[in-house]
């Protein structure tokens, strides 16, 4: 019950935060402005995708017809929470954000990242591979550039690259077990109870009754939950993973 | 055995007025309390992160440009007298300790931005790959503080409503009578905006 309340609560505060009219997440790239090739669309969203099997981290790269009176870093910062990109738990999504009316670029790092894709080398990406690009009318080039620096850098990171089993549907599974356990054991006191109400002229002695096991401390934190555990299985329903993002990366403009 | 039939009853009647209390928004109060100075630490944390980028960036720039003296101790200074504001969690009630914070930062934000204006005069310190790498540090961090700030006065914004509107302002008026409203961490317009450097 409180869930709910606290739910709602929260949906407000979202639809506060959210003053922005943002596309919806379609896919791994989100060409609102129509700069980009079908074939560099393609060639990102395959990289993107092989990127998220090996890793969880989820890249998602827009290009956006208007920034709508806001600053890059404000708006990347609300449409990377809006989206949710990456792992709940890991915080691993990184945002390619490029508004071409307004000349500006972001790369927008979640917060699981920060230590690998740092605001330093977040800039040299835009500095060095996206502008010059971009400079000279090539979107799609300096987007592709600019993912592969993304990547290779993510890649730099032994720990991130190890292929990983899918964890989300674990945890999932997990909790209903608990949950199941939990009512199983309910049940099983207040049943224990009744029969042992009814034996109460009867020489049932204390031994009969069962004691709430300390279930192991498995803490279901998991704040993201509400959303979905389909960790980008296929490509079809892609979806951000409950990720959030304080600010990290860097902008450019040109 | 009729103790536990009783207990049995009295778990119940817990259960009950738990979950009769808790849908009256009994928790919401403490929970967005806490939300608010978990959101409060991370401002503290994201100004302290920039307080740590300072040394190391005025001795760089001190290499280059050492005859700019005063801006280079205005900047030291202005760090000195933000460090020494922390504002403890149980203080964020007090409109004048927040303000004093937020006028320290902000006298840092104005020194670091003439900072980085003169060092644009200055082509072998622009030059500098640890300055560069400091100055994206520190526009990453200015972002940041941008962030956490917005999340907090959010926080802030819905801890205040709740102790104002039904039903929680039941709980706010009885219970938590000793709560009050937190202060939202206003800034001059314009103070927020990251000093722009240009590459």
């Amino acid at each position: 019950m409180t869930l709910g309340l606290a739910a709602g609560l929260i949906l407000g505060l979202a639809a506060a935060a959210f003053a922005f009219d943002f596309p919806a997440l379609s896919g791994r790239v989100v060409d609102q402005a129509g700069v980009m090739t079908q074939a560099s669309r393609n060639a990102v969203e395959a990289k993107s995708k092989d990127l998220e099997d090996k890793s969880g981290i989820q890249l998602v790269v827009a290009t956006v017809k208007s920034l709508q009176g806001s600053d890059v870093e404000t708006y990347a910062n609300q449409l990377f929470r809006f989206w949710k990109l990456g792992e709940a738990k890991k915080n691993n999504g990184v945002l390619l954000l490029v508004a071409p009316v307004e000349h500006k670029v972001r790369i927008e790092v979640g917060y699981g990242l920060e230590g690998t894709l740092t605001d330093a080398l977040s800039a040299v990406i835009i500095q060095s591979a996206i502008l010059p690009r971009f400079k000279a009318n090539d979107f799609s080039g300096g987007i592709e550039r600019g993912v592969d620096g993304i990547i290779s850098v993510l890649r730099g990171d032994a720990a991130e690259w190890q292929p990983k089993p899918k964890s989300p549907s674990n945890d999932s599974l997990g909790v209903t077990i608990f949950v199941i356990l939990f009512i199983l054991i309910i049940f099983v006191i207040i049943v224990f109870g009744i029969i042992g109400s009814r034996r109460s002229g009867r020489n049932a002695g204390r031994g009969g009754r069962t004691i709430f096991a300390p279930s192991g401390g498995y803490s279901s934190s998991d704040w993201g939950s509400s959303g979905s555990s389909s960790s980008g299985s296929s490509d079809s329903g892609f979806s951000g993973g409950g990720g959030s993002s304080g600010g990290g990366g860097a902008s450019g403009s040109w | 055995m009729k103790s536990i039939v009783s207990r049995i009853a009295a778990v119940a009647v817990v259960v009950a007025v738990g979950l009769t209390v808790s849908a009256c928004g009994y928790n919401t109060i403490p929970t967005l309390e806490e939300q608010a100075k978990a959101r409060w630490s991370d401002v503290q944390n994201q100004y302290q992160r920039r307080a740590d980028l300072i040394p190391n960036l005025v001795a760089t720039v001190q290499g280059y440009a050492a005859q700019e003296k005063n801006v280079l101790t205005a900047v030291i200074e202005a760090r000195a007298k933000a460090t020494q504001i922390h504002i403890d969690p149980s203080q964020l009630t007090d409109p004048e300790k927040l303000k004093a914070f937020a006028d320290a930062q902000n006298a840092l934000t104005g020194a670091l931005g003439r900072l980085l204006a003169v060092s644009e005069s200055y082509p072998d310190l622009k030059s500098n790959a640890n300055f560069l790498a400091l100055q994206s540090q520190l526009e990453g961090t200015e972002n940041r503080i941008a962030v956490a700030r917005r999340d907090y006065i959010e926080a802030v914004r819905a801890y205040n409503t709740a102790l104002r509107t039904f039903p929680t302002v039941l709980w706010a008026k009885t219970v938590f009578a000793g709560n009050k409203p937190m202060a939202e961490f206003t800034a001059t317009e314009g103070s927020e905006k990251p000093p722009q450097v240009k590459f």
